[in-house]
């Protein structure tokens, strides 16, 4: 913390005399601030971004206590002292006239606007508290707790939801949990793909608009510095998207895929990987099931439990794992009766028809382009080769991909699946500069438990969780919403009574709004907790408790570049504004009256690790700051919380590549086998038809990726563009559309279109367009109005929108345009094979 | 005696706007007027599309158009080489606007008070932000600077007044780097003393090939832009900034 005393003289001597005598003449149009003592103290407290997801280190400047200035902190790995628009605009947030001040009580009818009385936190509390636990006496799973983004997950989504024992929901479904799955099910990592981008030299940036939409566990801030420094060390840079916008002046090269044709591509780069023989098979034979034995049902040929691989050497049969087996990847061999071919002599047979002169055709990528791709992907990943980091000789293939929220897309999962069998090919995923999943190589429960899915027979939770719908399963609101509509078919026998919804927009931010918006209408009570009254609880909620943005306590965050370990907790630079609480007080003071405050505090004891002299104890009352100070000591910071107050950030030492790389794990990748071949997607698709699950649910269960024509292209040719949504740099989410500051950047809501496409439809720049979506499976159309925007950063065939907008409840962001999520939708053919939602829909789109 | 001048790295600016808002808040410039603009630009076609970024900051001039038609010496060269305005002696004629061929002054139309976003004012507000209107006031801002001591910091002072980019004098003259330049993620601002050969920005200068904006103006300008070119008759600006209030 610096503080200085600096003498503030206002206006003195004959400069003075001049501006007191201009007042006179021209009234009090000075805006000084008029309390501003003459002498005054300055300082700099460390707090945290309250938007984005890495949490970045702020610097907050006081004046007598009170917050002028959010600056980067120069010590945070993550955001080195610098902070995007939104980070700096987030104090206009803080501030914000148009916050929930007090405690809300609805007067009116829900599934309107609502209107409010203002209550104690006393009353609100109560009233919240009563209706929670007698719901939970009833049945704890009628309780639902909904996060938007949570920043505190071992507080909240851990602790909270173990505490009261309710169903929790997420966003993931909505944003890369398609990824997160694949890459799960197929090596063990929870994250999605991202590139090394300190060692990669050939970068595929696959829907992923570098410099402005963020990634993989990290903000805008951190991702474009990196490749920023990447392509200054002489990386290449290729774009895979259907508009490219910011992208285009770092990338070498743009190839404007058709929206959500990226299996295709992956399965075609994976076609000329082999045929150019540029393959890994040291990688494939020692760390993957590629070897193991394929009968010509699909499954493993096993002996007992074991599967089997050919032994080159002896020439027979052997358990996979066998010491000194030279395993075959190639070749077709009689075991036990039966013709069995390697798993990767299946996949070689698989994707020889994805040529890309097919994938050409789909993807509209020309073929030309896709062999160039596929053999410099090969090319660049020199398999065979080392190279020493910090002291440890380990494979270097350096091709990375980053494809992060790429995957929400009908065939998310498998196209996810698709890429990762393309970089296992030449051994990149784990290798230094090739593609990782997250900071650590660490093997997520996942990786056993999406194997080991046992489908149910019914009635599922609305969610649908190991059901015959979707047996891996995203967890998508959306879907709960309309399996709660339509219970028979989902064959779902209750739904929710009572919400808490904290940080979440479910109305307006998911598609499908409608669907979303008729399930939440039957929800018996909602208490509604953050810092805006947002469109959701606006409509919905009972009762609204006044959360704080920054000035709280919470965390702990990773704080990691990933290359450099580190540690965050957000402390308040100021008491919470008006009479808003951090969550955690909320949380504390509501389990209290709800009569689980004891279960709370050992839950938070085992999701924080607390234990002995740091351990909380139940029988005490507790406030979030204690609770983090009692966090930060069992960490071995003497000074408790206060260390946190004092830097903001626990800078601790560089990531060693032990933990980094796939390669370098002891034993490497965590000793788990990669599932190269989806034994137990088979097994899935059927269980599912066994159970009479539709074609539409079980057709994507395959063990290898497997194309398919895609949904929505089988609406009427009118409907003859692509619509796909993007983020804005200058907004996240909703969660700063109501920022004016940020607002006068963004310029509202538009539709991207080319301007030969535009020029046929007799459409200008400026004008009104309606657009209209088709669901091809329902009929349903939608449609919203919104201004033209041309663009050559975009595809013929494909309309773009961004997020953030089609808000009504504050006066700063409710004309600023519609949703783009208006017109998409949800259930079959606009939800994957794990429940993500896709974010593609065909339109047509005319002047209005 | 050091004279600053700015770097623009036309190679890592990502067109992210970060420096804009740094600028409003630092400098309290009411809604629509940005000292720091970030041009988006557009050229080409599909598929060779190109879109690249411009920050725009005021040049301060060596050969200022502004300093010399200002009538009554409001605008004024500073020996470091800042262009500042005296707000308490500008009398909102306007013609530093007209002969700026930048376009970076501003004219504060109305009462600045009305054009800070939100109304702080409000009964529920105005107790939490005592007073202060923006609530992040800065008040540095009011202070005089430079041997001359006198008032050229911030922005929104008085209706009736030009005002616009001034190298964040109250920061430069405290030894800090401008607010833009501070909050840069990806350090596409550099500032520093021009005429130290050891500063950042002249070593980058000397490295690599550079272009100032309106070269054959005349006008000397104190920001260099590297990595990139100036726009030309075939560049097209895209997602202007809302500019009217």
């Amino acid at each position: 913390m610096r503080v200085t005393r600096r003498t503030f003289l206002k206006g003195t001597g004959a400069t003075g005399a001049a501006l007191a005598a201009r007042r006179l003449l021209r009234g009090p149009e000075t805006l000084r601030a008029a309390e501003i003592p003459q002498a005054y103290v300055e300082d700099f407290v460390p707090t945290a971004c309250w938007i984005g997801k890495q949490d970045c280190g702020i610097l907050a400047r006081r004046i007598n206590g009170r917050v002028v200035s959010l600056y980067g902190n120069p010590s945070n790995p993550r955001n080195l002292g610098t902070l995007c628009p939104k980070g700096v605009a987030q104090i206009a947030a803080l501030y914000d006239p148009h916050r929930v001040k007090t405690p809300l009580v609805r007067t009116n009818e829900k599934g309107v606007p609502g209107t409010w009385r203002q209550a104690t936190w006393d009353e609100a509390l109560e009233l919240a508290a009563e209706q929670i636990r007698t719901t939970l006496e009833k049945d704890p799973s009628l309780v639902v707790w909904q996060k938007g983004r949570s920043k505190s997950k071992y507080v909240y989504d851990e602790a909270l939801t173990e505490a009261l024992g309710c169903t929790k929901i997420g966003h993931g479904a909505f944003c890369s949990d398609a990824g997160y799955r694949a890459l799960e099910y197929t090596m063990g990592p929870k994250g999605v793909l991202n590139p090394d981008l300190r060692h990669s030299k050939l970068i595929l940036a696959w829907g992923w608009n570098a410099v402005a939409a963020g990634g993989n566990q990290l903000c805008w801030i951190t991702w474009p510095r990196q490749l920023i420094e990447a392509k200054e060390n002489g990386a290449k840079l290729i774009t895979i998207d259907p508009r490219i916008r910011g992208t285009a002046h770092f990338s070498d090269r743009w190839l404007p895929i058709r929206p959500g044709t990226d299996l295709a591509l992956a399965l075609a780069l994976c076609h000329v990987l082999v045929k150019n023989d540029t393959i890994d098979r040291e990688y494939l034979r020692t760390y993957t099931n590629a070897p193991y034995l394929v009968g010509p049902d699909g499954y493993f040929v096993r002996r007992g439990d074991d599967p089997l691989v050919w032994d080159e050497r002896a020439g027979k049969a052997v358990p996979a794992g066998t010491p000194g087996v030279v395993p075959a990847l190639e070749g077709s061999f009689e075991v036990d009766g039966v013709t069995a071919k390697p798993a990767f002599q299946v996949f070689v047979e698989h994707v020889e028809r994805y040529t890309p002169a097919w994938a050409a055709e789909i993807t509209g990528i020309s073929e030309g382009e896709i062999q160039l791709l596929g053999t410099e992907i090969g090319e660049a990943a020199s398999i065979g080769s080392t190279i020493v980091v910090d002291g440890v000789e380990l494979p270097y293939r350096p091709v990375g991909v980053m494809a992060y929220h790429a995957m929400q897309q009908e065939l998310g999962f498998q196209a996810t699946r698709a890429m990762i069998l393309m970089l296992m090919l030449i051994g990149a995923m784990g290798a230094v500069g090739g593609t990782l999943g997250t900071t650590k190589w660490e093997i997520d429960d996942n990786y056993f438990a999406l194997d080991a899915i046992e489908i149910g027979d019914g009635p599922y939770d609305p969610l649908l969780k190991s059901s015959r719908f979707f047996p891996i399963n995203s967890g998508n609101p959306a879907i709960a919403a309309t399996a709660i509509l339509d219970p028979e078919t989902y064959d779902v026998a209750k739904g929710y009574e009572v919400m808490i919804l904290h940080m979440s927009n479910a109305a307006v931010s998911y598609p499908d709004t409608q669907a979303i918006r008729a399930a939440y209408r039957r929800l018996r009570f909602v208490v509604a907790i953050g810092p805006w009254l947002s469109e959701t609880a606006d409509l919905f909620a009972d009762v609204v408790l006044p959360a704080a943005t920054l000035e709280k306590y919470e965390g702990p965050g990773s704080a990691s570049d990933g290359y450099l370990d580190a540690v965050m907790v957000r402390t308040p630079p100021m008491p919470p504004l008006y009479q808003s609480r951090g969550e955690t007080d909320i949380y504390l003071q509501l389990t209290e009256r709800i009569g689980v405050y004891e279960a709370f505090i050992e839950h938070l004891n085992e999701q924080l690790g607390l234990t002995g002299p740091h351990a909380l104890d139940p029988s005490r009352r507790y406030t979030e700051r204690e609770v983090f100070d009692h966090w930060a000591k069992q960490q071995g910071l003497e000074e408790g919380i206060a260390y946190f107050e004092e830097n903001g950030v626990w800078v601790k030492d560089p990531l060693p590549p032990s933990v980094r790389y796939g390669y370098a794990t002891d034993p490497p990748f965590g000793g788990v086998i990669h599932r190269f071949y989806g034994e137990s997607l088979l097994r899935y698709q059927e269980q599912m038809r066994e159970k009479g699950a539709p074609e539409t649910f079980w057709r994507d269960y395959t063990p290898l990726p497997t194309w398919r024509p895609l949904t929505m292209d089988s609406s009427p040719p009118q409907y003859d563009l692509y619509l796909i949504s993007y983020k804005l740099i200058e907004h996240k989410q909703d969660r700063t559309s109501f920022i004016p500051l940020l607002s006068e950047l963004s310029g509202g809501q538009r539709l991207d279109i080319n301007p030969a496409t535009a020029a046929a439809k007799g459409i200008s720049h400026g004008q009104m367009v309606w657009v209209e979506s088709h669901n091809a499976v329902t009929g349903e159309t939608r449609r919203v109005k919104v201004l033209a925007n041309l663009t050559h950063a975009v595809r013929p065939d494909v309309v773009a929108m961004p997020h953030h907008f089609g808000l009504f409840s504050n006066p700063n962001s409710k004309d600023l345009g519609p949703s783009a999520n208006a017109l998409l939708f949800t259930g079959p053919g606009y939800v994957g094979m794990t429940a993500d939602a896709s974010f593609h829909v065909k339109v047509r789109v005319e002047p209005a | 005696m050091a004279r600053y001048g700015m770097v623009i790295d036309l190679d890592r600016c990502t067109g992210c706007r970060g420096c804009m808002v740094s600028c409003k808040i630092e400098n309290n410039t009411p809604q629509g007027s940005y000292w720091m603009y970030v041009f988006r630009f557009e050229e080409g076609e599909y598929p060779a599309t190109k879109v690249r970024f411009m920050p725009r900051p005021c040049q301060h001039c060596d050969n200022a158009p502004c300093v010399k038609v200002c009538p009554v010496g409001a605008r004024y060269k500073r020996e470091d080489g800042l262009v500042a305005t005296d707000w308490q002696r500008c009398i909102g004629c306007r013609y530093c606007e007209v002969a700026c061929p930048y376009g970076v002054n501003t004219f504060n139309w109305g009462h600045p008070e009305e054009h800070y976003y939100f109304d702080w004012n409000a009964e529920d507000v105005a107790p939490e932000v005592r007073g202060t209107i923006p609530a992040w006031d800065n008040p540095s801002l009011d202070e005089p600077y430079g041997p001359e001591q006198r008032h050229i910091a911030g922005g929104g002072h008085l209706k009736g007044v030009v005002d616009k980019c001034t190298f964040c004098v109250q920061r430069v003259e405290e030894g800090l780097d401008p607010a833009c330049v501070q909050n840069c993620p990806v350090r596409a601002l550099i500032f520093g003393d021009l005429d130290d050969p050891e500063s950042e920005p002249a070593k980058i200068l000397e490295r690599r090939p550079s272009f100032r904006l309106l070269e054959e103006a005349g006008t000397e300008p104190r920001v260099h832009y590297v990595g990139g070119a100036p726009p030309t008759s075939e560049t097209r600006q895209i997602e202007p900034a809302k500019a009217e209030v």
